[in-house]
């Protein structure tokens, strides 16, 4: 090679290098611009994606029956979730997630637009209770969607499934509607109380969320934990339910409709109560299905109502006793009074019926044999307003004040309720009819019971309640729950005796003389009434049942010193005697004789598979 | 033996090792905790069979292996219609052959080979004697094999063996003549590319370099997450295996494309001072070789060598940072990777036997 050529290509070999060694230097300030230009900003933005903010939702109090049987637990479960921080802000995005959750993409827009203006840090629940299969699907859903996160929250579990579906209620997210109107109350994606216990006693059982920082990964998996706020759990409580009892008030239902109560003398605790149809309050912690909806809500059998404090039934000769009452304390006759019953008899024009020929009768065989026409006369010389004020007086038209939420009061007709309802003045014949407990008689039956509890503890108004008391965080004794003091009717002493005494004789010898038991004293009245009100004449038609009247069996015992006071509606039943007085037999059998023997066992931990079905089905088999 | 390892050029050996072991350190911190946390195992394993190729090659005469060029040539055209015909598929993409259990990327030895082929074509003649038609077809022969790594398709690969068509320049000196045609080719060529050869992918690759804020989460998200490891590195970094973007993954692709990403987080500025130093003084002493080379061939083939890596350092480190587009290209050194170590300690091999040659004369 020649020297010239040679010398002219190591120049430019020359220049190459300084080329180079430029470029290289040209890198070296890109990287010096980000390194120490860009660092504060590049580690804000390295922190804040590795290092996030997390709720941990505060498990909800634990729920036991008066004798520590746990009732209500929870339970560790998998939720499919957006993480406040993650929520995605791509509508694209957010609907191909609904696709692939089947669900309304307009609905899951609103709800992550929702989420994100909240305050706090709660998540975006979309999937809960994750079985095996669902977790995996849900494994499979977050490769797609990188913002999903799978979390642990603490799940409701009723133990005793329908055992007492009305009087615990259940829980669920806080509606859109509940948090507009109190704000400060509800964070959004709480998990608050929906209905009966856990509704009205919501601010005891719900908890403090905790905050936890962690670490997470790329795909926003939790690596390692620094700084925990713990979440604190909500207090847990003790019912006034006896699960043993209640057990057994739900099998004496068996298929029929209604409602029982029992409450304690000593303080209204209610020791059991059920409205049948009940429901598993399980169920509802799920989305529900169309079917779902349609078999709760849209059943004229009304399985969500609580017939015991929302039901409102006529009460039949149950009302007797108010009647009786009244007539007393007017004077109008005394308990040696007598009235002579040939069967029927004509008051006003119109010829009042009775169940039997009772001849002649005072008024402790009246309410005994359950005579109308004793009752038809005392009608007749009773005032409507007489009966409605000693309604009044005697606090069946006062709301009991128990601690579930939305009771219906009871009503008792009156001239002054006739004319603003139906705007008609009240005629004397209606009376008659009131005076056995038909008519415009709606008696919701806690109220009908504690009327009763009144007549059983010489007039004391007790508070029927489910709150039993408190646990304590540590090993001291239970806070127990005071309920307001018992306020005085000024039931007369004498009165009172005689009421007693007819009560007694009604199952010592009377009509519900089939439901004694040797060695303990019932005292109680049965009823029957015409099925009016809330469920559909028309459904029992269809169901190609006869329409039966109503049986009622309402009262206390024992005769000294009476411990519990119940009330018994079976829907359909027939007469008060023959379905409603042997529910209370099973019920006083066990209150004082089998528990004292042999309680029943707690409700079984077992869990039910059903509450797991509807996480929607493979997504090959939806349509 | 002895004799070959006395034949390494230590001023090239000691920043190229000190490389290597930095870039081994990178791929175990990066493949912590992950399915790839015994890669740097491996990878040293490649490295000490790169170590022992390239001492032979030292201690051999480069003119053997330029002797055999031609040869060698059709052999690397042959493995790579092999590749086409019957390669390994992975991410659909077919550019391995599978030989006694080890997946083998044929293109990463044939940029090696192409260009010991090239400059020895080149060095057998006096430049001046260079026609046009000479340069043309020394050009095709630079492009044939890239067409054949285009079809794998492997674009970033096939831009890596641009740095040998360098030696036109350097052998005919640049004039203004030249840059605009080359302007003129490279500008048509772009706007063909882009509406019949780059796949969708490598487009949204240029939009995403073009404006890597646009798609956070999406395509941008490499280069974003990359550019905030880096930054977040500071001066002095994070420190070794304690970098955020590393350990927790939110860098993609980190033991290969993004190992420098790795590095930057975890040694900040004053460990890219170093890596960027080494990496010059490899590259300079590559360059000196090639003045100090005895024949015009081995001077060509160092020139060759130097634009190759240059390249790459370019174009990765340029890349993770995001002042390059997202080309999917290594890191000489520091990338995990059985063929591409090999072929780098191949040609550095034959460049200390040009070393070699030059000092026993």
């Amino acid at each position: 090679m020649e020297i010239l050529n040679r010398s002219l290509i190591h120049r430019r070999i020359a220049v190459m290098k300084v080329v180079t060694l430029l470029m290289i230097l040209g890198l070296v300030l890109a990287y010096g611009w980000v390194q120490l230009g860009l660092r504060r900003e590049m580690q804000r933005l390295a922190f804040s994606q590795a290092v996030k903010t997390r709720t941990t939702p505060a498990p909800r109090g634990i729920i036991f029956d008066r004798n520590g049987n746990k009732i209500v637990d929870n339970r560790r479960a998998l939720h499919l979730v957006i993480q406040n921080e993650d929520l995605p802000t791509d509508n694209l995005q957010i609907d191909a997630l609904a696709q692939a959750l089947f669900m309304e993409p307009e609905q899951l827009r609103r709800r992550v637009q929702a989420s994100r203006q909240a305050a706090g840090n709660r998540m975006l629940v979309l999937l809960d209770n994750l079985d095996d299969a669902a977790l995996a699907r849900a494994e499979v859903l977050r490769a797609r969607f990188p913002f999903l996160s799978i979390e642990v929250a603490p799940r409701r579990v009723y133990l005793g499934q329908d055992l007492a579906g009305h009087a615990l209620g259940y829980v669920g997210e806080v509606t859109p509607e509940e948090l507009a109107k109190y704000p400060d109350r509800y964070q959004l994606g709480e998990i608050i109380g929906r209905s009966g216990f856990e509704s009205s006693r919501n601010d005891r059982l719900r908890g403090v969320d905790g905050q936890r920082r962690i670490l997470v990964d790329h795909l926003g998996r939790e690596v390692a934990v620094f700084g925990l706020n713990e979440a604190k759990p909500g207090r847990s409580v003790y019912l006034t339910l006896d699960a043993g009892l209640q057990e057994i008030l739900k099998g004496a239902f068996g298929s029929d409709n209604g409602a029982g109560i029992v409450l304690d003398l000593r303080d209204g605790g209610i020791l059991a109560m059920f409205s049948s149809p009940s429901y598993d309050p399980n169920i509802f912690l799920n989305r529900l299905s169309q079917e779902q909806v349609e078999q709760y809500w849209g059943n004229p059998d009304r399985p969500m109502l609580d017939r015991v404090t929302q039901g409102r039934y006529p009460p039949g000769s149950t009302f007797k006793l108010l009647v009786a009452l009244a007539a007393l304390e007017k004077g109008i006759i005394t308990p040696e009074s007598t009235f002579t019953c040939y069967g029927h008899k004509v008051f006003y024009n119109r010829d009042f019926r009775c169940d039997n020929t009772h001849g002649t009768v005072n008024l402790i065989q009246a309410i005994a044999h359950s005579c109308d026409i004793y009752f038809y006369e005392l009608g007749m010389r009773l005032d409507i307003d007489d009966i409605h004020a000693a309604a009044e007086k005697y606090g069946i038209t006062m709301p009991t004040g128990v601690d579930l939420p939305h009771e219906a009061t009871s009503r008792v007709p009156s001239r002054e309720w006739k004319k603003r309802v139906k705007k008609e003045k009240w005629y004397a014949g209606e009376t008659i009819s009131v005076a056995i407990g038909q008519g415009a008689n709606s008696l919701t039956p806690i109220s009908l019971a504690r009327f009763y509890a009144m007549l059983a503890t010489g007039g004391k108004f007790l508070t029927p309640h489910l709150l039993y008391g408190i646990r304590p965080e540590d090993n001291s004794p239970m806070e127990l729950f005071t309920p307001p003091a018992p306020r005085e009717s000024g039931l007369d002493p004498k009165i009172r005796a005689v009421l007693d005494e007819a009560l007694y004789e009604v199952v010592h010898s009377g009509t519900a003389k089939e439901s004694a038991i040797p060695g303990l004293t019932i005292l109680g009245k049965t009823g029957t009434s015409q099925v009016t009100s809330f469920v559909d004449k028309s459904h029992y038609a269809k169901l190609g049942k006869k329409l039966r009247d109503n049986a009622l069996f309402a009262g206390y015992a024992p005769r000294d010193n009476p411990q519990i006071a119940f009330c018994v509606v079976v829907e359909n039943g027939g007469f008060g005697a023959a379905s409603a007085a042997p529910i209370v037999k099973k019920l006083c059998q066990y209150w004082f004789i089998d528990r004292l023997k042999k309680p029943l066992p707690p409700p079984s931990a077992k869990i039910p598979d059903e509450f797991k079905q509807d996480q929607g089905a493979e997504p090959g088999e939806e349509p | 033996m002895r004799e070959r390892l006395r034949a390494l050029d230590t001023t090239l050996l000691w920043p190229m090792v000190i490389l290597v072991l930095m870039g081994t350190l990178t791929v175990y911190s990066a493949g912590r905790g992950t399915s790839q946390a015994t890669l740097w195992a491996k990878q040293t394993v490649w490295n000490v069979m790169g170590f022992a190729v390239m001492a032979f090659l030292a201690g051999t005469n480069p003119r053997r292996a330029f002797r055999s060029g031609f040869a060698l040539y059709v052999l690397g055209i042959l493995s790579l219609v092999l590749v086409l015909a019957a390669g390994h598929r992975i991410g659909g993409a077919q550019r391995w052959i599978i030989l006694a259990g080890l997946t083998f990327q044929p293109s990463e030895l044939m940029k090696w080979l192409t260009l010991l082929f090239v400059a020895h074509r080149l060095g057998t003649r006096q430049p001046q004697d260079l026609t046009a038609w000479d340069l043309v077809g020394v050009s095709g022969l630079v492009f044939f094999p890239m067409l054949l790594v285009l079809k794998q398709p492997d674009l970033g690969m096939a831009v890596s063996f641009l740095p040998i068509l360098l030696l036109v320049p350097i052998l005919k000196g640049l004039r203004a003549k030249w840059v605009a045609v080359g302007l003129v080719v490279v500008g048509l060529g772009g706007v063909f590319a882009w509406q019949k050869v780059l796949k969708p992918y490598q487009k949204q690759r240029v939009m995403t370099f073009l404006d890597p804020g646009a798609d956070l989460k999406g395509k941008g998200y490499q280069i974003n997450q990359s550019r905030i490891a880096i930054g977040a590195g500071g001066l002095t970094g994070q420190g070794f295996t304690s970098g955020s973007q590393t350990q927790l993954n939110f860098l993609p692709v980190k033991t290969t494309d993004f190992v420098f990403s790795v590095w930057a987080e975890e040694r900040g500025f004053l460990g890219v001072l170093m890596a960027l130093g080494l990496f010059g003084l490899v590259l300079s002493r590559i360059l000196d070789t090639a003045v100090a080379a005895r024949s015009a061939s081995e001077t060509y083939f160092c020139v060759g060598a130097a634009g190759i890596i240059a390249l790459h350092l370019l174009v990765n480190v340029g890349m993770v940072i995001g002042v390059l587009p997202n080309k999917g290209i290594v890191l000489p050194f520091f990338s995990a990777g059985g063929s591409s170590t090999l072929s780098y300690f191949l040609g550095l091999g034959v460049v200390m036997g040009i070393r070699h040659r030059a000092q026993v004369k």
